[in-house]
């Protein structure tokens, strides 16, 4: 696996800056940190609220943006710690942990990158992106999908993400959307047929990876994936968001079990051993 | 921040449990701080590292073979509590002997070992290779052995209910353990925990543990099934602390055996309620998932400036 040096991560306070919906489903966090730090895209924080509204598990969202002490995250209501989340409002405190995990590559010089992003696998790839600003020689395609238009950031992404969306429904005059899957639009968009070797990055519900998986396989492409797990810690104490991935040291068939938290989020898709849900050791579970 | 006129113990002053002095008070618990070389390069404001002011880092259950551990999920939060079911995955003992221990030695990480089995004498044969090994070791003072684990496939329960079964597997550890000091960790879901104590002590355990996790269980209202695929997990956090700090009084009342009290520890107002019933010292374990520094913030909280 690529390995990128990361800062330390950092456990500190964070005061609520905004946390305003920027979509339909999607509702944008700004904080403020105790001290500033610097991230790699598909890095992600642990945050829980502060005191006695505190979850037993911190939760763990991908970085959107973030300079010095302001870092800025999307999410969407799903639980009971982000319905907590979406109630909090400016000058509120949370705990923040992070940046944590393993990060996307850069690219490759000479490559061209697809980027392939699911509603709120936003954040990672759109940080990824940012970061290629100030280097337009690299070639990048970038596509996004939702449920629906008035699911699309719209604001957020300006004008380098093509949008998909399941139903055409709300999507605003003057904005282009493509109806079908995201994966889809990009093997349709992204010019594939040119022989040109391509690396895709992709983060956003597990049927999108795997699809985008299956288009780089098929073509010998290279496919860095960020996988959403629930978490416990967050920085590899607790082996509860574990994958099973590939263990060629120990055989064609070896698998093993890797951290979500430490050895990803962000794998290698070639690595990933997708078909394996059950632990196959467990057939010689020693009884305890 | 005002600590109680009765607190009067430094937490990091040198302590003897057994045959071992050991360099501080607060402890993590077993499988909430992996082997103790994880997050050493974490930062917070005012701490050198997470592992500031520890007495101990008990490690992560290892037992005589490797184990892949449960499928996922394997965790579920519910209010105040969360459920586990991680199957006690983990790199074996012969992996941890040859690797694991020695990092710990080198990075002078205060390290008790947690050790499970399926049969007594396998607490045995891991107590002589440790002391064999790691004898000369300056920074492993102990071994806890997990009697406990309810999470696991085949009837771990029952392992640590039975006080004969109990007095087996301390007695086959204490034989190799001449100089470190011996833990046996107790399972709070019996009916009567002393016994058990006792039944530890007279074999030769220095100390308990006092509680391992409380069986537990969660339904999915979607599926009406289990949210764990393996049915049942290993209940801890604050809801519990309720229930340890009952454990730990029995024990202290009831046996007068050593009691290292553990069970939803969250802060410095939460330890001193277990030193407050006679606990010598305390780990904290799911509160240092949240917060790498959890023990830190306690041990040094319970410092008088």
């Amino acid at each position: 696996m690529t390995d990128l040096s990361v800062g330390p991560a950092v456990s500190c306070d964070a005061v609520v800056t905004s946390n305003e919906p920027v979509s339909s489903g999607l509702i944008r966090l700004d904080l403020e940190l105790d001290q500033s730090l610097t991230f790699q895209p598909g890095q992600f924080a642990m945050l829980n609220l502060d005191g006695a509204g505190s979850l037993v598990f911190s939760r763990p969202f991908s970085i959107f943006e973030g300079a010095g002490r302001r870092m800025s995250f999307l999410y969407r209501i799903v639980g009971r710690g982000t319905r907590a989340m979406g109630n909090l409002t400016a000058g509120a405190i949370m705990t923040f942990l992070g940046p944590l995990g393993r990060p996307f590559p850069p690219p490759e010089t000479g490559l061209p990158v697809v980027l392939v992003a699911g509603g709120v696998g936003l954040p990672p790839l759109a940080a990824w992106l940012a970061r290629r600003n100030d280097s337009p020689e690299h070639e990048i395609h970038a596509f996004f999908g939702a449920r629906d238009g008035a699911d699309v950031p719209w604001d957020l992404l300006g004008d380098r993400w093509s949008v998909s969306v399941d139903s055409l429904r709300d999507v605003p005059s003057g904005r282009r959307a493509w109806e079908g899957l995201v994966t889809d639009l990009a093997a349709a968009q992204g010019d594939f047929r040119d022989g040109r070797t391509r690396m895709i990055l992709a983060c956003g519900p597990t049927p999108l990876l795997k699809a985008a998986a299956r288009l780089a396989e098929a073509r010998g492409w290279t496919c860095w994936l960020s996988l959403e797990e629930h978490m416990g810690c967050g920085y590899g104490v607790c082996k509860g968001c574990v994958v099973p991935v590939l263990d060629p040291a120990r055989g064609p068939q070896a698998r093993r079990n890797a951290t979500c938290c430490q050895e990803g989020p962000v794998f290698n898709a070639a690595d990933l051993a997708w078909e394996h849900n059950e632990h196959p050791d467990l057939s010689r579970a020693d009884g305890i | 921040m005002s600590l109680p006129a009765w607190w009067t113990i430094d937490p990091n002053q040198p302590f003897t449990l057994g045959p071992r002095l050991y360099p501080g008070r607060i402890w993590t618990a077993s499988g909430c701080f992996a082997y103790g070389l994880t997050g050493h390069d974490i930062k917070a404001a005012g701490f050198t590292s997470p592992y500031q002011g520890l007495g101990a880092v008990v490690t992560k259950t290892v037992t005589p073979q490797p184990r892949a551990g449960n499928p996922m999920p394997r965790l579920a939060e519910t209010g105040l509590g969360a459920l586990n079911s991680i199957g006690l995955e983990n790199v074996g003992f012969e992996e941890f002997l040859a690797t694991t221990l020695p990092a710990l030695e080198e990075q002078g990480v205060p390290t008790v070992v947690s050790l499970a089995a399926t049969r007594p004498g396998e607490f045995g044969d891991m107590a002589e290779r440790l002391h064999g090994t790691a004898a000369g070791f300056s920074h492993w003072h102990g071994v806890e052995i997990n009697l406990s684990c309810p999470n696991v496939a085949e009837g771990g329960h029952d392992f640590g209910r039975d006080p004969a079964t109990v007095s087996a597997c301390v007695r086959a550890a204490r034989r190799h353990l001449p100089d470190r000091a011996l833990l046996a960790k107790l399972t709070p879901n019996v009916t009567d925990i002393a016994a058990l104590a006792t039944a530890a002590a007279e074999a030769g355990a220095d100390a308990v543990s006092a509680i391992n996790t409380v069986i537990g269980l969660e339904v999915d209202l979607e599926t009406g099934r289990p949210v764990l695929p393996r049915r049942f997990g290993g209940y801890s956090g604050p809801a519990i602390r309720p229930i340890a700090l009952a454990k730990v009084d029995e024990i202290v009342t009831r046996s007068g055996v050593p009691v290292v009290g553990v069970g939803g520890i969250e802060d410095y107002r939460d330890a001193l309620k277990f030193f407050a019933l006679g606990a010598v010292c305390i780990q904290v374990g799911t509160a240092q998932m949240r917060d790498p520094f959890a023990a830190a913030r306690i041990s040094r909280d319970l410092t008088r400036g």
